[in-house]
């Protein structure tokens, strides 16, 4: 019934897409403005907002981890890569397939033990600053490597998929 | 141990990511020694404690900004009016627009392609040789490194203070222990410029045109002025600083020249964070490498180690060296920072150099690493952007490589150098 699953999927990949894209131009503009009108307020009003320097450090946590997500999208992370280029064509799509699953589970792994470490703090309930718990902020660590994790598996799968006849 | 280190290393050539192959290090030594997975992590978000690495996404994306609007065309344009009349004038305008512009963009290749693609047909229509005008592009693809506000001298200072034994150096030591090696590369080039187009026609000098590129420029002047002097003199933290730049390239490129459209600007952006993001994750997951090194007493060993071998400081200059200007051919600096100043700083303080020293050798060993053959990075990109067979390059650029390998060996044996401005 209703539309096929590959359908389905592509679709939800846009969304996540542009979901992604997005917050990351947001926070990327938030911290801009928000770094300037701290200096603005420090120097010509002598004040600042409490919460504006703790705020800018937590962006910078998330800007790393969504910046990191989509160099894995755009297959650009920073890498040594001196052998590949002697190996064939056809061998080096194994050879990447090999990568990428040892990619995926180390993310995998990140992930899962991120997301322990964000339990704990939610357990513990302990706040960051103002009234904004610790665990809000961290949660892009799992969440970050996960998607990460799940990039790295997809491509490597489709590297190896039969060339379908055009 | 040997040998899933040796399995690490060998996934890293064929090409995973090294912030997998440095998560994965961490990982199984914290395993290994029973500690719980979930301090990776801990570790990790030690990302968010930094205040200073607020100053990369913003450099980052002020740099981004600048090298796609004209503001390369404008800045070769005043060094061109204010230089152009000395022999060697073209030349010598070349390595400075391309020093200033690598400062504020890092040396990510992105310096060749936006202003080597200017220079080099201009230097070639000027009546420079093809080859020097090549070797000239392609190695001041990474002058400027010591320059602040470049990335690495920031991350440099960043990686030297999580490690605690570097006695309270900061981003602005490093900012100004760059300043007197920078102009020593540049003043050397600048003097190979001058010898090698003795019999070039001069060019004259003109206030008119003076006039005018200051005045197209107008709006981007100020700025290395207030990021300098800002920092320079204390009255902006090296974070504020980044922050006005990017807000006052923002609205300079996008408002007021309207080089950029608004609506290009969020690929900019990503563009900019997919470097943020690739050098952040691999510098949060060192956080955690380096403490379970720490922990395991690593540096320790390599120091006795390296002692029973090295006994005086000058062998292990000379072998640093050796050793930095391989690396840099086979790391980019970011990764070759992360992963070696852990180890190096602290064999390094053990020989009596000076952290903010040894920093700046490391920096300036990874500048000629960028195109040193047969790997070095900027030969690959000029290659390719001006199409020229790779052997041209390793050809043109062997002076240059040379006259910097001296400078590089001057600002290693003479500490003064790097530290008088210090005050160390």
């Amino acid at each position: 019934m209703g539309e096929p699953l590959s359908q389905v999927l592509l679709r939800s990949k846009r969304h996540i897409l542009t979901i992604e894209n997005g917050l990351l131009v947001l926070l990327l503009t938030g911290i801009i403005l928000l770094a300037t009108l701290q200096i603005a307020l420090r120097n010509v009003w002598d004040m600042g907002l409490s919460w504006a320097d703790p705020t800018l450090r937590v962006a910078v946590l998330w800007v790393t981890l969504l910046g990191a997500m989509a160099a894995t999208r755009d297959d650009n992370h920073i890498q040594i890569d001196l052998l590949t280029r002697f190996l064939s064509e056809s061998l080096k799509k194994y050879v990447r397939l090999v990568t990428d699953l040892f990619s995926a589970f180390i993310c995998g792994l990140l992930s899962w033990h991120g997301g322990r470490f964000v339990y704990f703090e939610w357990e513990d309930g302990s706040i960051l600053f103002a009234s904004v718990p610790a665990w809000v902020c961290e949660l892009i660590i799992p969440l970050g490597f996960g998607v990460m994790a799940l990039r790295f598996l997809v491509t490597g799968l489709l590297r190896i998929r039969p060339q379908r006849a055009t | 141990m040997i040998l899933t280190g040796l399995l690490l290393i060998f996934l890293a050539l064929l090409g995973a990511p090294l912030f997998v192959i440095i998560a994965a290090s961490a990982l199984l030594g914290f395993y290994r020694s029973e500690v719980d997975l979930s301090v990776v992590t801990i570790e990790f978000y030690r990302i968010a404690e930094m205040p200073i690495l607020l100053a990369i996404p913003l450099f980052a994306f002020a740099g981004y900004l600048l090298s796609e609007s004209q503001a390369p065309q404008r800045l070769v344009r005043v060094t061109r009016a204010l230089l152009g009349w000395l022999p060697g004038g073209l030349a010598i305008v070349s390595l400075v627009a391309c020093a200033m512009f690598t400062a504020f963009t890092g040396a990510s290749g992105v310096t060749i392609v936006a202003l080597g693609a200017l220079l080099y047909p201009a230097l070639t229509q000027a009546g420079y040789r093809q080859n020097f005008g090549l070797g000239l592009v392609t190695t001041s693809g990474s002058l400027g490194l010591l320059f602040a506000p470049a990335l690495p001298l920031i991350l440099y200072a960043v990686i030297a203070q999580q490690l605690g034994i570097a006695n309270g150096i900061t981003v602005d030591d490093m900012f100004l222990a760059g300043v007197l090696p920078g102009l020593l590369m540049l003043a050397m080039l600048s003097g190979w410029s001058i010898w090698s187009s003795r019999n070039q026609p001069l060019s004259t000098f003109s206030w008119q045109e003076v006039r005018a590129a200051l005045r197209e420029a107008a709006w981007e002047l100020p700025l290395p002025v207030v990021v300098l002097g800002g920092v320079y003199s204390g009255f902006f933290a090296i974070s504020e600083a980044a922050a006005v730049t990017a807000f006052y390239v923002l609205v300079v490129e996008v408002l007021l020249h309207r080089e950029i459209a608004l609506k290009d600007l969020p690929k900019i952006m990503r563009e900019a964070m997919v470097l943020v993001g690739g050098i952040l994750v691999i510098l949060g997951m060192s956080l955690a490498s380096t403490s379970y090194l720490i922990d395991a007493e690593v540096p320790a060993y390599l120091f006795e180690k390296v002692r029973s071998l090295v006994t005086d400081k000058i062998t292990f200059l000379i072998l640093l060296n050796l050793f930095l200007l391989i690396l840099g051919t086979m790391l980019d600096i970011f990764s070759a920072l992360v992963l070696m100043v852990p180890l190096l700083l602290p064999i390094a303080l053990g020989y009596g150099i000076d952290p903010v020293h040894l920093g700046i050798i490391f920096l300036a060993n990874m500048q000629i690493g960028y195109f040193t053959p047969p790997v070095g990075m900027n030969l690959f990109i000029a290659s390719y952007r001006f199409n020229k067979p790779i052997l041209q390059l390793y050809r043109a650029t062997l002076p240059w490589f040379l006259i910097l390998l001296l400078a590089v060996i001057i600002i290693t044996y003479w500490p003064a150098l790097s530290l008088t401005l210090v005050g160390r």
